[in-house]
């Protein structure tokens, strides 16, 4: 039973979510215009007629209501997924998740759980201009008490979506907007990719890119270019930034005693800091052959003008010029 | 005070019960008030000393299937509500035999297993949390009704708003019960709202909005009792306004200059819900003044036995630092 | 803290060492290990070694002074360091205190750019670097602003897979010579002194010599005092034999790769000498003797000295037990104590005790010679070159491969008689050196 099938990102989740509600009654989704509209993106597209209104849920534009009422129905038994309609909007949700979901079980001293997933479509790229195109993840992974997903291809959004729902914890889920619709083999058989294991995308030995969401894909186009002039570089996707696997990033920085780390997020402050600074810190430390290096976005809102929505974030040549200097060429 | 002891179906036992949890509340926060000051208790607390009625009152329909979820002055709610007082004592405390094993203190006092959610350090964030549990009771078809306990000062968070429309649109079963002491904190409530009651707000949601003497537990009683048949039988949520008023001031280092001393004068002579259901009690023949005395010296007893018991508590080990961050 | 250096006590009887030379220029930052002077006792050269890492700030004696043991010669300690507070030490008890220069650092003595200036390095650089005692200074970084990769140290090492003592570098800097190629005596193949000291045999040019006095001390001393004393006290009466050792030549010959294999070292004739020595002993006790005061002691431990020219003199380190080994143990323990010799290296015990002597010039063009007792030995043999000279045996002119022994021996307690029977017996086991094996 090895059934592959081109899907794209979106209908990777979508399916992930869909299998995981036939499967166990208590999971459920919720958000703003997921019923017959399908959800801002069509995710939700055709949901609504197989699970029906109670368990897609469609709720008045009340992300502070919807928020609580999901971590309070996952203290009671549910497992509820929330649609956040753009992941901006989760500052409108931020005291449930950051106040509540997160601390709840701590607070109560273990005697609750909060299985949770909130669902949270970012990135910039696709025109929404600054309210609609933001990553904030590093806020989240700053939260004691939450995990944070990034996926990066359809494959690893499917398996990684059925672990985040299978998680006793509240999850962000960070979904790319301009990955919804890059094609990937993913198996129809269930499969769960564990939270907090890093996926090496490609081998090599020069270079260690450390890359989150749609940047591990820009960071793979940069490598076939590097390729070609004999920078060999390895992309490593952490997958999920809570937890972290830092073992496969020592090992690899290890290897190639130079590292790059590329997010999408505002550089200052971004987890990629964070990894960053994992690196320097650790034993790995002694075999860094250049200064860790950081792309991220510039410090900016990120702009309507294509042109300069573009420059704000990092670019596959971005990342290629950043890996010549890495080598001093 | 109405004269509700006439026609309600309460039994003498149910009665002195209602009014023993009342005793057991103002003693408790009496205690707790005593320890604060002899530095046993750090932080701070918000004691409810004058609105025993309300978490009383709204309990008494409750079985303990259903739930409640509480605020940051939430003694009296876990007390109504069927949380120990041991248990709580040793929480203040910061002990590891308290509800939380010490690591939440008196505004985060749950006790799931008798349908306590959770008192809340956020204003109005336990209406939202109250909704999703209705919701579970809704689609798992578990019959439970939610009551969200919350102040005069919530009814002005957008979460109140958000929660008591979502909860219409979905019909859900939870009694949104507001405590209104006049003062969010220092704010009064009459500078802070243009609407008269808020009662009244219920309306803007489409559910019934319904005003009570917050210190007539009876009344309270009586009122929520009616809600919680509405949740119950899939009608909707309603939206109580109960008039209460706290003694102490909003938190321990309150000056309360804010409202007159001759107001809280008024409310403590005029309108102590303790001494005026032990009188209604007394006159009805339902209580003798040796029963009372009893009942005192129980108290008493009881609030003893939960010092001791928290202070001979063990404190929790260092390695429960990291523990219970993930599930 | 600056920490002294004193001169070392390097056997019971030394008193007092020269300062050869001062390894390390002050200033210098040197790593504990690091040899940062060569003092000569009374027997040997040895090189000084720093006990910690850190700074040589002050030298107190100059190259070529005496200074009696446990004398402060230096200080070290961090850079900049000032050694106000300190007790240092004037030169005192030097023979050559008008010799005595004092040179201080008042700073950081590197140059000015490099003065003060972290040097820009990786963390991979750095370990490299540490790993291989490389100096980071003396590296060029290919990085932004200079900054230094592991492959700039890499490099640097392959270019400099050479280790030469500072010493040995001005030596051969002076002399034009590409010391890369040398293969050093010194750790790690080190290049010390005498490796780029060129022999004046060995050249084709005419060392230029200037005129100037040496002062006569130190080991050229006590070889002279040693010398003199055997030359003028023991009767010396010197016997030569020419040896066949064409047998020899074949045994060497099958023995080279079995041995090599064994101890990784080549057997020369040097070693069937001393065993075939070791053997004839042996069976001469009254060879093996010694003078001491009223008595001639006879030994019953066969130790042969083996004289070793250095640079500045002749040392003579001496192999235990020879009668007792197999020449593959003997190979291994000359070449040690051949090369610990040349280095510098003998402890003083090393040099004790020896109870017959031999001196090879086996490798000059020289046949025999007349050796001077060490004293307190009894006699001495002398090693020639070997050489094949057409021979007559059976009445037949034949080529073999002769060498000449010449035996010195002290004529107060050993007479001709005895002497002549030892070397003839010396004769017979060489030529037939399969009975060594017996």
């Amino acid at each position: 039973m090895n059934d592959m099938r081109e899907l794209t990102y979106l209908e990777a989740i979508r399916e992930s979510m869909s299998e995981e509600m036939r499967r166990d009654e208590d999971v459920f989704i919720m958000g703003e215009d997921i019923g017959v509209y399908g959800g801002a993106f069509g995710l939700t597209n055709g949901m609504i007629e197989e699970f029906g209104p109670e368990r897609v849920r469609n709720t008045p534009i009340s992300e502070a209501a919807i928020s609580g009422c999901a971590v309070g129905a996952a203290m009671t038994g549910m497992r509820p997924i929330l649609e956040i309609q753009f992941s901006d909007f989760v500052m409108i949700a931020m005291d449930n998740i950051v106040n509540q979901a997160a601390k709840m079980r701590y607070m109560f001293g273990g005697k609750t759980s909060v299985p949770v997933v909130v669902r949270l479509p970012g990135g910039s790229g696709a025109g929404f201009a600054a309210q609609h195109s933001q990553s904030l993840e590093a806020w989240m992974a700053h939260v004691p008490g939450l995990k944070v997903v990034q996926p990066s291809n359809a494959y690893d959004a499917k398996g990684l979506m059925k672990a985040a729902i299978r998680d006793n914890n509240p999850v962000l889920f960070y979904e790319h907007k301009l990955l919804y619709n890059t094609k990937g083999e993913v198996p129809a058989e269930d499969y769960e990719i564990p939270l907090g294991q890093a996926d090496i995308k490609r081998e090599g030995s020069h270079i260690t890119i450390v890359a989150t969401a749609i940047m591990v894909n820009r960071a793979l186009e940069a490598a076939e270019i590097l390729a070609k002039e004999g920078i060999e570089v390895e992309v490593i996707d952490p997958r999920t930034l809570v937890p972290l696997d830092t073992e496969t990033i020592l090992n690899s920085v290890k290897k190639t005693s130079r590292v790059l780390v590329v997010y999408e997020a505002v550089k200052r402050g971004g987890y990629g800091a964070e990894i960053a600074s994992m690196i320097a810190e650790s034993d790995v430390f002694d075999y860094l052959d250049a200064p860790i290096r950081r792309l991220g976005g510039l410090a900016t809102p990120i702009p309507y003008n294509p042109t300069l929505e573009k420059a704000a974030v990092p670019q596959v040549d971005d990342i290629v010029v950043e890996c010549r200097k890495l080598m001093n060429k | 005070m109405t004269n509700l002891l006439k026609e309600t179906s309460h039994t003498s036992e149910q009665l002195k019960t209602m009014l023993y949890d009342m005793m057991v509340i103002r003693s408790f926060e009496e205690m707790v008030e005593k320890l604060f000051q002899q530095g046993k208790i750090h932080g701070t607390m918000h004691l409810c000393i004058g609105q025993e009625a309300t978490a009383v009152g709204a309990c008494v329909p409750l079985t303990i299937e259903d739930k409640i979820t509480s605020n940051h002055r939430g003694h009296g709610h876990s007390i109504a509500k069927g949380t120990k007082v041991k248990g709580m004592m040793a929480e203040l405390l910061g002990k590891e035999t308290g509800y939380c094993k010490g690591k939440g203190g008196s505004m985060h006092i749950a006790d799931l297993d008798v349908g306590n959610l959770g008192a809340n350090g956020i204003v109005a964030a336990g209406l939202p949390l109250g909704v999703g549990a209705a919701l579970t009771s809704k689609m798992k078809k578990l019959g439970y009704v939610v009551v969200c306990f919350f102040g005069d000062g919530a009814s002005n968070e957008g979460a109140f708003h958000e929660a008591l429309n979502l909860a219409a649109v979905w019909d859900l079963p939870v009694v949104f019960f507001c405590e209104n002491n006049l003062y969010g904190m220092s704010a009064s409530i009459k500078e802070m709202t243009r609407v008269e009651n808020i009662a009244d707000r219920g309306a803007a949601y489409g559910i019934p909005g319904v005003i009570v003497d917050g210190n007539d537990v009876l009344a309270v009683a009586e009122a929520t009792q009616k809600a919680v048949e509405r949740a119950r039988t899939g009608e909707g949520p309603t939206l109580i306004e109960a008039h209460t008023y706290r003694w102490r001031g909003h938190s321990r280092s309150d000056a309360r200059k804010y409202r007159t001393r001759e107001e809280e004068k008024e409310w403590r002579k005029m309108r102590d819900p303790i001494a005026l259901f032990k009188e209604q009690l007394l006159k009805a023949g339902v209580l003798t003044g040796d029963e009372f005395s009893d009942m005192e010296q129980q108290v008493a007893n009881e609030m003893d036995e939960a010092v001791e018991f928290a202070e001979n508590s063990k404190e929790p080990d260092l390695e429960t630092l990291m523990k219970d961050i993930f599930a | 803290m600056a920490t002294e250096v004193v001169m070392p006590k390097l056997g019971a009887t030394m008193e007092e060492g020269t300062i050869v030379s001062w390894l390390v220029p002050v200033g210098e930052v040197v790593e504990e290990g690091d040899p940062i002077a060569e003092i000569q006792t009374d027997k040997i050269v040895i090189e000084i070694e720093a006990e910690t890492t850190g700074v040589l700030l002050k030298t107190v004696h100059d190259a070529g002074n005496t200074v009696k043991v446990h004398e402060v010669i230096a200080y070290m300690g961090e850079e900049g360091e000032s050694l106000d507070g300190l007790a240092v030490t004037s030169p005192t008890g030097s023979e050559s205190v008008d010799q005595q220069q004092e040179t201080t650092v008042e700073a950081a003595p590197v140059t000015s750019a490099q003065a003060g200036d972290k040097i820009r390095r990786t963390p991979a650089a750095r370990k490299l670097a540490e790993e291989n005692r490389v100096n980071l200074q003396e590296v060029v970084g290919s990085g932004s602003k200079g900054r230094i990769h592991k492959v700039d140290v890499e490099s640097f090492l392959a270019q400099n897979a050479k280790r030469i003592t500072p010493l040995a570098k001005k030596i051969a800097d002076d002399q034009g010579m590409d010391y890369k190629q040398i293969d050093g005596t010194g750790v790690r193949g080190k290049v010390m002194k005498q490796d780029v000291i060129i022999p004046p045999t060995d050249s084709g040019q005419t060392p230029e010599v200037e005129n100037k006095r040496v002062p006569f001390r130190g080991m050229r001393k006590v070889i002279a005092d040693r010398m003199a004393e055997s030359a003028y006290t023991a009767p010396h009466v010197t016997l030569y034999s020419e040896i066949d050792m064409t047998n020899c030549v074949s045994l060497r010959q099958d023995l080279l790769p079995v041995i090599e294999k064994i101890e990784g070292q080549r057997i020369s004739f040097n070693e069937i000498i001393i065993k075939a020595t070791a053997f004839t002993l042996k069976q001469h006790p009254n060879m093996n003797v010694s003078l001491e005061g009223n008595e001639i002691v006879f030994h019953s431990d066969i130790n042969v000295g083996m004289a070793v020219a250095v640079p500045d003199g002749l040392v003579v380190p001496v192999l235990r037990n020879v009668d007792q080994k197999g020449l593959a143990e003997l190979t291994a323990e000359s070449k040690k104590i051949g090369k610990q010799a040349r280095e510098g290296k003998l402890a003083p015990d090393d040099m004790q005790g020896s109870t017959f002597t031999i001196s090879n010039l086996g490798m000059y063009a020289i046949d025999g010679f007349t050796p001077i007792i060490n004293l307190p030995n009894a006699a001495i043999l002398g090693v020639g070159r070997i050489q094949k000279k057409p021979v007559v045996v059976n009445d037949e002119m034949v080529i073999r491969s002769m060498m000449t022994l010449s035996l010195s021996f002290d004529h107060r307690i050993i007479d001709g008689a005895p002497a002549a029977a030892f070397l003839t017996a010396l004769k017979d086991a060489l030529e037939n050196p399969l009975t060594l094996m017996i």
